[in-house]
């Protein structure tokens, strides 16, 4: 087998034979990467996808009956026009049921999931704790909130109270993971500082970082109710209270013209909190892009 | 070497030394420094002055060699044993930037209350304190801005009334004037040089500009770039 070639040896503009030393050297020529360069983890991944697409080709392929698609959607369709207005007090009345749902299941689950989220920061905690902290977390989050939910409707029956408790648990599981990285993204020099100058461990914390990570858990938090609401218009299919059991009566019924008017009720409140929510993270993300410059 | 000849020092190095890399920043440092003492810690950019100042406060410990501080009634204590009482001015302020002057400021007072008295806010009397002080450092009027809203000299001043508010019995300032005007850099290092001179609290205080090292330090600590550990202290004579 012969040596590879030394760089003196390659070919190349600098060092070929027929270089004039009278002339100034050829710019170097910009390389071709390698096929295994381009292997980054983007390119890989993007490459993974394309291959599940394929793999995936199968789900399209329906009941194999011939079915009229665009008819079909277009009757089902017209069932919601014109939306039955008549039962706006009982929408009303439980679209508010549902904004207590997801405030309260939110609320819970912010106290649940700060010492959760200190515990998983890994600035902040031991190594076995944040992985006992991640891993709760992790297995939280892979219950679905409908699951959740019926566990609360098998605790405490069919109320908002087993909503509440449905969406505590799922929140806890999204709440904790983000105060996590909220807390990592602190610089924890100014923690060690306020300890140099005599603050203790609580005290840098509730100082030192705290301070830096509010703006980042109060926008995760607003996120989460805005979540907790669509949510909590859903869990009522099991029982749990709020629009989902008006929407499951009237689903069993057939009684689309009045769904499309909860449906309408939902969408005007989640559009109204999106704009709140986006108007109120815009703000604090302003502050915070000053703070990082 | 003894350096400073006192009967009862504040601070007292012995032997002490540190390195970095396969290089001497200092070492052989001998200082006994009387209570309420001006030094100022002069030399070259990487030198270890910034190093120096984290051994006296026990953030950093030394190759060789220990710190002593000694108390009011003159028991010894180890520095990180003492930090509650030892108001340090970083280069870097290390201030909260999300947080308002005020806050940042009362943090100097965080060793002297236990966690929960702090979680519902700080006295009346000390918040009052540190507005006196901001005001006193021409602040008053931002108080209650964010740190990230002001200006690097603002940040630096709010740092330093940090450390005026904890009243310490040791001032460690790492170029607490290096982003300020002339008329603010003499009123800084005039309260540093009043703190000393009057409340016996000694202040060590790296700066970079000789007319001021005269005007207001009592003793200079220099350090040299050799890289041998070289280090010298001389008394500065005030006109």
């Amino acid at each position: 087998m012969s040596p590879p070639p030394s760089p003196a040896s390659a070919p190349g503009p600098a060092s070929g034979p027929a270089h004039n030393p009278s002339l100034p050297p050829e710019p170097p020529r910009l390389p071709d990467p390698r096929w295994y360069e381009r292997l980054n983890v983007l390119n890989v991944s993007l490459l993974l996808f394309l291959l599940a697409c394929f793999a995936s080709a199968p789900a399209l392929r329906g009941s194999g009956r011939e079915l009229d698609y665009a008819g079909n959607l277009k009757r089902f369709l017209g069932y919601f026009f014109p939306p039955d207005l008549s039962v706006w007090p009982e929408t009303l009345r439980a679209l508010g049921e549902t904004a207590q749902i997801a405030v309260m299941a939110t609320a819970f689950a912010i106290v649940i999931a700060l010492p959760l989220g200190v515990a998983g920061a890994r600035t902040l905690s031991p190594a076995w704790l944040v992985g006992a902290a991640r891993m709760t977390l992790n297995g939280i989050r892979t219950v679905p909130s409908l699951i959740w939910a019926l566990i609360g409707v098998a605790i405490v029956g069919a109320n908002p109270l087993a909503g509440v408790i449905g969406l505590t648990f799922y929140s806890v599981g999204y709440l904790g993971k983000f105060f996590s990285d909220a807390f990592e993204s602190v610089d924890m020099e100014i923690a060690r500082g306020l300890r140099a100058i005599g603050a203790g461990r609580i005290q840098a914390f509730q100082h030192g970082v705290w301070p830096h990570a509010k703006p980042l858990v109060w926008s995760y938090v607003l996120w989460m109710i805005e979540y907790n609401l669509r949510s909590a218009a859903i869990i009522g299919y099991v029982g749990a209270g709020g629009l989902g059991v008006q929407l499951a009566g009237y689903q069993e019924y057939y009684q689309w013209e009045k769904f499309a008017t909860v449906l309408l009720f939902i969408l005007v409140l989640v559009t109204a909190l999106d704009f709140l929510g986006e108007w109120i993270r815009g703000r604090i993300t302003r502050k915070l892009t000053r703070v990082r410059s | 070497m003894t350096a400073v000849a006192t009967p009862l020092p504040h601070i007292a190095a012995r032997g002490l030394g540190l390195m970095r890399g396969d290089r001497w920043l200092f070492r052989g440092l001998d200082l006994d420094v009387p209570r309420g003492t001006f030094v100022a810690v002069v030399g070259p950019s990487g030198v270890g002055k910034s190093s120096f100042l984290a051994c006296l406060a026990g953030l950093l410990p030394p190759s060789e060699g220990h710190v002593e501080l000694y108390d009011r009634a003159g028991r010894c204590h180890a520095p990180a044993a003492v930090r509650g009482s030892t108001g340090v001015v970083f280069q870097n302020n290390l201030l909260v930037p999300t947080s308002t002057l005020l806050n940042n400021v009362l943090c100097g007072r965080l060793g002297r209350h236990p966690w929960w008295r702090t979680l519902i806010g700080f006295p009346r009397a000390e918040r009052e304190t540190a507005y006196r002080i901001l005001c006193d450092l021409g602040l008053g009027t931002k108080v209650n801005r964010w740190v990230c809203e002001t200006s690097g000299g603002e940040q630096q001043r709010t740092a330093i009334a940090r450390a005026l508010l904890q009243e310490p019995d040791l001032y460690l300032a790492d170029e607490p004037v290096s982003n300020l005007d002339a008329y603010l850099t003499g009123r800084v290092l005039g309260i540093l040089r009043q703190e000393a001179a009057q409340r016996g609290r000694t202040v060590f205080c790296v700066l970079h500009n000789a007319e001021l090292v005269e005007r207001f330090a009592e003793f200079v600590l220099s350090f040299d770039s050799a890289g041998d550990g070289a280090w010298k202290l001389r008394k500065v004579s005030h006109a």
